[in-house]
């Protein structure tokens, strides 16, 4: 079991190293993210691409466990809504907060939106879609 | 000529990330969940709460057989406990079932404290706009710069509308999907788990087809 302290510390660490490395790639750029979606400029593509051969390979020497994930109902469609949003207004969860950091203050709409978007998927599917909203497992 | 990372100091920069905070936590990285618990606060705060109250497992599985030998006149022995007051329980369930295979320890891991999460978001802010000053890219602006203008909207009445829209579509979608690029983009499709590959698949895949169709094609 990781201390409080620790988990806290490391928390802080990840999010410095992840602003400071998502902003430098230039996820918060609309223009470099429109090329990365159409394939006009696929170097952002390849940060993530290659991101994620070197955790697979990583993970596997570190021997990190390994958790099942089903797929459950709710990941095709809030998959789906979760890419148009991205290719409309440009962030996923961590890039709207970058985006201010960088001086777009108009990024703050996306939060609030973000936010509204979380409650109301709370909300809604408690009471009308029920369908299992799975995690990627923080 | 670009003044970004190139691709391999991206992937490089964004691998490191992932594995350190996999390695020292324990636990996936999440923006989009630690973005909920964030949002949902009090639920959190309420559920930390709770889930303090029974962190003495052996303490409480020895009053659950006492209540329950009391209850039925006999001594079961009873201790088995499900401990999942969080509403994404169903996944952390099936972590801990894989866990239990690999590590006994592991059955005791709880999700990361709320404060953890806060202090995750805030530091996403403060690494920004570490990167933005230090290589000059800072400026306080109105609009979302020459690309979005370009490619998107202009109009700032629009331009709000198209922010909040697509805000909306990624809170209700990361949430419903259970993640996001961060959670089941570099840890979930790092660990290889087929629920973030086909996720990955289809949230960058519409993300394509939606560019295409809406700044490209119309």
């Amino acid at each position: 079991m990781r201390t409080r302290g620790a988990i806290l510390l490391a928390s802080i660490i990840t999010g410095l190293a992840l602003g400071y490395t998502v902003t430098n790639i230039g996820f918060g750029d609309y223009a470099e993210l429109n090329r990365m979606f159409t394939f006009q400029d696929l170097r952002m593509l390849l940060s993530f691409a290659g991101a994620v051969v070197i955790v697979v390979c990583a993970f596997a020497l570190l021997r990190v466990r390994r958790t099942p994930g089903r797929i459950h109902a709710g990941v095709i469609p809030g998959a789906v809504l979760f890419g148009t949003g991205w290719a409309i207004s440009g962030g996923c969860p961590a890039i709207p907060i970058i985006q201010i950091a960088s001086g777009y203050l108009p990024a703050l709409v996306s939060i609030i939106g973000v936010i509204v978007g979380m409650r109301l998927c709370r909300w809604a599917n408690g009471r009308y879609f029920h369908l299992d909203r799975g995690s990627c497992g923080l | 000529m670009s003044t970004y990372w190139p691709w391999w100091a991206g992937a490089i920069g964004l691998a490191l990330v992932t594995i350190n905070h996999t390695v020292i936590t324990d636990r996936s990285l999440g923006v989009s969940s630690a973005w909920d618990r964030v949002v949902h606060w009090r639920r959190e705060r309420h559920l930390e709460q709770m889930d303090e109250e029974f962190t003495d497992d052996q303490a409480l599985a020895e009053a659950l057989a006492a209540a329950t030998a009391e209850h039925f006149g006999t001594g079961t022995g009873a201790s088995t406990m499900t401990q999942a007051p969080y509403e994404e329980s169903q996944p952390l369930e099936a972590d801990i079932e894989a866990a239990a295979e690999d590590s006994p320890a592991v059955t005791n891991r709880r999700p990361a404290p709320l404060v953890t999460q806060a202090a995750l978001l805030i530091s996403v802010f403060l690494g920004g706009l570490i990167a933005a000053v230090t290589s000059g890219r800072f400026h306080l602006r109105y609009d979302m710069g020459p690309g979005f203008r370009d490619l998107v909207t202009a109009n700032p009445t629009a331009m709000i509308a198209v922010l909040f829209v697509g805000g909306v579509l990624v809170g209700f979608g990361t949430r419903l999907a259970g993640g996001c690029s961060s959670g089941h983009g570099l840890s979930g499709c790092g660990r290889l788990r087929p629920v973030s590959l086909v996720a990955t698949a289809v949230f960058f895949g519409t993300a394509v087809v939606v560019s295409f169709l809406l700044w490209k094609v119309i």
